[in-house]
């Protein structure tokens, strides 16, 4: 028995989707392929099928860019942009991502991403009782620098209740869903198995076979005892559970009637232990005092979802991991995983699977492998002829920053980020010469120093956010983003010429050719082109001091920011 | 690029031929023609969507059935239109029913607000579509056109579904902009102290740089976003189009002190501007406890309002050239709940039109008597796209020609009412 069919043993449902996998996936293992070689070998036999010519590989610029985006949520300095492009060494690509992996910085940057993803900019209801942002990233970051298998992650976010000594701020991703049972239900489905059944709450899905209600109901009954409990004295929320209360539910199309213990979609129903009359609670409920039952099935939640019998969640997690780098799911929308919306690769998704099953959904790893694949380092720009569509990740797409990718951008291209670190740096080594070089490298120390940046640039996360609630990846740009790239006094205040920020290094660069290699190299992350150089000496070519080079800069620096390069990810 | 210098009242046209230009791509997306009629010189058609946001309940409304089981605790009062009644919530609407037309039939099958936001505004199920505001905004624009071809006006809030899927694959050109508790699009000025020569500088500087980013790429998110920029300068020069306080108190008391009347009354204004589409949300209307109780001040609210826009329209000569539509994302149920409360219902309920294109005093379908089934003349959600297209001169049958897609403008399933069309 090859390892993989060993696999599709242990994950039942996987075979159905199979065939033609096998072959390659089967091949892949046996020839020790690496995953991300193996997803090379099924792309490219898939682009030969659908007679699609796949764009260039990216420039170093390009890839450099584009790699510490997604790595980092930032552009990189033009000092590390000039190093990269002068790095003689084959292997270069691959050492960068592994830098980017093993910084602070990825941490950070994935906290940022996750929370996003799992909180969707929710507030609950009663503001001051939420779990404080601050403490909840810093759970995730902590997650994410020691790279934290996601089933563990999982597993804490759905088993905290606000009261565990290690873990309270996981308890979040109910608070800002004040533990409403039906909202629980549809993103737990949404965004741990990929699978939106919202529609299933009312009757079988009838855009699909294979959403029905008595999965939404299954999924249901594992949170339908929850109310959220605030703590007047500890200001501060905590899910509360009964220990009581059955599920029933009726079609509206048909009238049937339903019943169900908890149930994962696939699985098997969870029937309650039968306790002794007066043991049902640990703590009971009351106005004053929190539920806490001893048999709880949010616990059995907590305890069935992060496996990989689960339906969907293994494939979900693969799923959005590419899409964090890819710009889009393999299966798409990332939340409406059904047979009749299979992937556009079923293949690739089934290595990555796979790969996560067999890695302990060592996340940091998956990232690494789809970074090194050769679908990822392709340039945006087109092949010739033709524009292949999204779904065959032919060409990279260009998508919009995230609104905190934009912010840390900004921050980076005008200097702003780079100063503030090297204050703080030398700071920590005055103080705390001995500790220095472990703290600096300590992803809270950084965290305390980004947090003070992230104070005088929140108007921008505010502005390209999405509604609480809304998927960010759908918003195109509308024109309230242009009004505050254009009059915002608060952007202004951001890119305006200022002591501390790059344009002290660019004012003092009185060769054009040099300063138009550093701007490039600062904002667009790369080397200027002839013409832009020729642009850049005819704006400085009046100017006789620093000064005057500055403000003359000023209005160009402003124009490179705002152009779809700068706000692209590409 | 080297332009010269633009003055400033010619900066929002003169920009975007510029970028046209300078892409190489004139008219940004091949059409093919779809207007049936309209020479320029004629007004240009309009479109205002009233949204009853939440679902309106036809029984309270547009299809009453008094004495039924399923029929509430209200009467059904004659109109101006000889035999039909409409609900007793709406004194005023009746006396203006000889200028509308109202179909009793329609069938959506939606009962979920996301999904019937989307696609009662798109007319089909399939996502990814431009929604009618969008789509109409693309098919009326000209080229002289500076403002935004779509405004929409509505509160702010978590229901996020209110501004479900927009353009579609039409692309950020026609988003609505969005007017939120009446306050206008932020950052409309210029900060103080800043040099015209900075902006030209800053301006021809991102120009430039789209320009060459653009070779060799997917030319429409770059196109995308370099619009919304052209948009900005347009709104930013017409901003006083957003300005309520240049309306007279007498208009803002007879359009009622409250949102929604304010909302019609901008929307007017915006109208009479010349933006082709204009979207008012009406909210709160999901009542599923005490819907009558509900419906009593939702119907309130929108009676008078909505009397005063249609006889401001057609005083002012803009109905004949604009379209007024009415409708929610569904209906709600004959059965009433045990809190008094009426529950989504997709498959018999309501929707009312009126002015350019629509024939008045119609009344179209029909439902049984107790209002849970349509009895004649079946309406889908397709076929009143069709409708809203035929009544402004555009021709549902035909397509979108983008990025070498060919997507048709209106599901091909679908039919115009023509009993409803003038």
């Amino acid at each position: 028995m090859s390892p993989f069919t060993r696999l599709s043993r242990r994950i039942g449902w996987l075979p159905l989707l199979m065939a033609g996998a096998v072959e390659v996936c089967g091949m892949a293992v046996e020839n020790g392929l690496s995953l991300h070689e193996q997803i090379d070998a099924i792309l490219a036999r898939d682009w030969a099928k659908e007679k699609i010519t796949p764009a260039a590989a990216s420039q170093d610029a390009e890839f450099a860019r584009r790699v510490h985006l997604d790595l980092t949520g930032v552009i990189p300095t033009g000092t590390e942009t000039r190093a990269f492009l002068d790095d003689a060494r084959p292997d270069k690509r691959a050492r960068l991502i592994d830098q980017l992996l093993a910084s602070p910085e990825y941490a950070l940057h994935m906290a940022r991403v996750f929370d996003v993803m799992l909180t969707e900019r929710r507030l609950p209801t009663v503001k001051p009782y939420d779990v404080a942002t601050a403490m909840w990233r810093a759970y995730l970051a902590e997650s994410f620098a020691a790279n934290k298998p996601w089933d563990k992650l999982v597993r804490e976010i759905l088993d905290s209740d606000g009261s565990d000594e290690l873990q309270p701020a996981a308890a979040k991703f109910y608070v800002v869903r004040d533990a409403e049972p039906h909202q629980m239900t549809r993103d737990v489905g949404r965004l741990f198995l990929g699978m939106d059944l919202q529609c299933a709450q009312c009757h079988d899905d009838p855009r699909f076979d294979d959403y029905k209600q008595a999965d939404y109901f299954g999924i249901y009954a594992f949170v339908s005892r929850l109310s959220l409990f605030r703590d007047n004295k500890l200001n501060r929320s905590f899910v509360g559970e009964k220990a009581v209360g059955d599920v029933t539910f009726t079609s509206v199309f048909t009238t049937e009637q339903g019943r169900t213990d908890p149930r994962l979609p696939g699985g098997t129903m969870i029937a309650d232990p039968v306790l002794a009359k007066g043991a049902e609670y640990v703590v009971a409920p009351s106005n004053t005092t929190r539920g806490i039952p001893n048999y709880s099935r949010r616990k059995q939640l907590a305890e069935q979802m992060p496996r990989a019998e689960t339906q969907g969640f293994v494939r979900n997690l693969g799923n959005r991991l590419w899409a964090l780098l890819l710009g889009r799911g393999l299966v798409h929308p990332l939340d409406l995983h059904h047979a009749k919306n299979p992937p556009s690769h079923p293949e690739v998704l089934q290595c990555i699977e796979q790969w996560l099953v067999e890695n302990h959904y060592d996340i940091q790893g998956c990232l690494r492998e789809i970074a090194l694949s050769r679908c990822y380092q392709l340039s945006s720009e087109l092949p010739p002829g033709s524009e292949p569509p999204a779904e065959a990740f032919a060409v990279a797409p260009l998508r919009g920053l995230t609104p905190e990718q934009l912010r840390w951008s900004l921050l980076q291209a005008t200097g702003r980020i780079e100063a503030h670190f090297v204050r703080a740096d030398a700071q920590l080594k005055k103080s705390n010469p001995e500790e220095y070089e472990a703290k600096r490298n300590d992803w809270r120390w950084r965290k305390d120093l980004y947090e003070q940046l992230e104070r005088q640039s929140n108007l921008v996360i505010t502005t390209f956010a999405a509604l609480p609630g809304q998927d960010d990846s759908k918003i195109d740009p509308v024109v309230d983003h242009a009004l505050f790239l254009l009059n915002s006094p608060k952007l202004l205040d951001l890119i305006k010429v200022a002591p501390g920020t790059a344009f002290d290094r660019w004012a003092a660069i009185s060769d054009p050719g040099a300063l138009a290699e550093d701007l490039y190299l600062s904002i667009h992350i790369r080397r200027p082109t002839a013409d832009e150089t020729s642009d850049v000496t005819k704006i400085v070519e009046r100017a006789t001091t620093p000064a005057e080079r500055a403000s003359a800069l000023q209005p160009f620096v402003w124009g490179l920011l705002l152009s779809a390069e700068f706000r692209f990810n590409h | 690029m080297n332009q010269p210098p633009l003055s400033a009242t010619e900066i929002g046209l003169t920009r975007r031929e510029a970028i046209a230009r300078a892409i190489g791509i004139v008219g940004a997306t091949a059409l093919a023609p779809v207007a049936l009629s309209a020479p320029a010189t004629e007004p240009r058609k309009q479109l205002l969507l009233l949204f009853l946001s939440g679902g309106a309940s036809q029984l309270e409304t547009w299809d009453p059935k008094p004495g039924a089981r399923t029929g509430g605790p209200f009467r059904a009062i004659p109109t101006s239109l000889d035999g039909v009644r409409i609900g007793e919530l709406l004194p005023h609407t009746a006396k203006i029913m000889h200028r509308l037309a109202v179909v009793r039939s329609v069938n959506s099958t939606i009962a979920d607000h996301e999904v019937g936001h989307y696609a009662i505004q798109a007319g089909r199920l399939v996502p990814g579509y431009p929604v009618l505001g969008s789509a109409v905004a693309r098919l009326l624009e000209r080229p002289d056109d500076v403002l935004p071809g779509y405004i929409t006006l509505r509160r702010d809030g978590p229901k996020a579904y209110t501004d479900t899927g927009d353009a579609g694959f039409l692309g950020a050109k026609y988003e609505a902009v969005k007017v939120i508790n009446g306050r206008p699009p932020e950052n409309l000025v210029i900060p103080g102290g800043i040099q015209p020569a900075v902006l030209q500088a800053r301006d021809a500087a991102r120009r430039a740089a789209d320009e060459r980013f653009l070779r060799g790429r997917a030319p429409g998110p770059i196109h995308g976003y370099g619009t919304t920029f052209d948009q900005a300068s347009a709104l930013m020069q017409r901003r006083e189009i957003f300005d309520l306080d240049a309306e007279s108190a007498t208009d803002r008391d007879r359009y009622g002190r409250h949102d929604f009347g304010q909302n019609c009354l901008l929307a007017r204004r915006l109208l009479k501007s010349g933006v082709s589409c204009v979207r008012v949300v009406h909210h709160d209307w999901d009542a599923h406890q005490d819907n009558f109780y509900w419906h009593q001040m939702r119907c309130a609210e929108f009676d008078r309002t909505f009397v005063t826009l249609i006889q401001d329209l057609e005083e002012n000569g803009m109905l004949e050239h604009t379209l007024v539509v009415v409708t929610g994302e569904m209906g709600r149920t004959p059965q009433i709940n045990n809190l008094g409360g009426r529950d989504h219902w997709g498959r018999a309920w309501s929707v009312a039109m009126a002015g350019a294109g629509i024939k008045p005093g119609v009344v179209f379908g029909e439902t049984n008597d107790t209002g849970t089934e349509v009895k004649a003349d079946q309406v889908s959600i397709g076929d009143l796209f069709h409708t809203y297209l035929r009544a402004l001169g555009l021709n549902p049958h035909a397509n979108y020609h983008l990025n070498g897609q060919t997507n048709p403008i209106a599901d091909p399933a679908g039919k115009a009412i023509t009993a409803v069309l003038a």
